[in-house]
C-alpha cells in the first residue's frame, strides 16, 4: 500500500496548494478593495476581510507543515484583528467628534 | 484503511472548496454593492459562514486532537467577535456620514406604521372600515 499513502500525500498537497494562491488572489483583491474604496468605513471592513482569509491561510499551514503551533498563532490572530478593529473605530470617531465640536465653537464664537 | 482515508480527505477538501467559494461569493458582493452598510451585509457571510467551512474542512482533515480543538475556538470566537466589530463599523459609518440623504433614508416608527396603514386601506377599503 505504499503507493496510496503517496498518491494521498500528493493530493493533499495539490489541494493545500490550490487552496493557498486562490487565498492569496483573494487578499490582492481586498487589498484593492481598501485601497479604493472611498469611505473610512470601505477601508475598515476590507481589512476584515483580509484578516479572516490570513487566518485561513496560517490555519491551511499549519496541517501543511504539521506544526500545530501555528494554530495557536491563528487563534491570537484572531484577537488581534477584532482588537484593530475596535481601535481604528473608537479613534476615528473620536477624532471626528472632537473636529465637529471645534467647528461648532468656532461658529458660537464668530456669531458673538 | 487506506479507503477510510480517502474518504476523510474527499469530505474535508469539500468542505474546504466550498468555504473558499464562499470567499469569492464574499468578493464579488463586496465589488458589487456601492455602499459601506450595504457591503458590509456581503463582507459579514465570510466572516462566519466561510471561515466556519473552511475551517471544518481543515479539523476534519486533521483528525481528533488538539490543533482542531483550537481551530473550533478561532470559529467560535469569530462568531462572538464579528457582529460587535461589524456594529462598531456600522456606528463609526452613521456618525461620521455627512450627506445621510444621499445614501439612505432614514425612517420614523410612527411616519412607517402610518405608511404601512395607508397601503393596507388603499389595498382593501373594506378591511379598514371593520377594524
Amino acid at each position: 500500500m505504499g503507493t496510496g499513502t503517496e498518491a494521498l500525500a500528493g493530493a493533499y498537497h495539490g489541494l493545500f496548494v490550490f487552496a493557498l494562491i486562490f487565498l492569496a488572489v483573494m487578499v490582492v483583491l481586498c487589498l484593492i478593495r481598501a485601497i479604493v474604496g472611498p469611505r473610512i468605513a470601505d477601508r475598515i471592513v476590507a481589512i476584515n476581510m483580509m484578516s479572516t482569509m490570513v487566518l485561513v491561510i496560517i490555519a491551511i499551514l499549519a496541517l501543511m507543515l504539521e506544526e500545530g503551533y501555528l494554530a495557536d498563532i491563528c487563534l491570537i490572530y484572531a484577537m488581534i484583528s477584532f482588537l484593530a478593529v475596535v481601535v481604528l473605530t473608537k479613534v476615528y470617531m473620536g477624532v471626528y467628534l472632537e473636529k465637529k465640536e471645534k467647528e461648532e465653537e468656532e461658529k458660537k464664537n464668530g456669531i458673538l | 484503511m487506506v479507503f477510510f482515508e480517502w474518504v476523510r480527505f474527499l469530505a474535508g477538501g469539500f468542505l474546504l472548496l466550498f468555504g473558499l467559494g464562499i470567499f469569492a461569493i464574499e468578493m464579488i458582493g463586496v465589488y458589487r454593492f456601492h455602499y459601506v452598510l450595504n457591503r458590509m451585509h456581503a463582507a459579514a457571510m465570510g466572516d462566519t459562514l466561510g471561515i466556519g467551512f473552511s475551517l471544518v474542512g481543515l479539523m476534519i482533515m486533521s483528525g481528533f486532537n488538539f490543533t482542531s480543538l483550537k481551530l473550533l475556538f478561532v470559529v467560535i470566537f469569530l462568531w462572538f467577535s464579528s457582529p460587535s466589530s461589524s456594529h462598531l463599523i456600522a456606528r463609526l459609518e452613521v456618525t461620521t456620514d455627512e450627506e445621510k440623504e444621499k445614501h439612505y433614508r432614514l425612517v420614523k416608527l410612527e411616519e412607517l406604521e402610518q405608511e404601512i396603514s395607508g397601503r393596507e386601506t388603499d389595498g382593501c377599503p373594506d378591511a379598514g372600515k371593520e377594524a
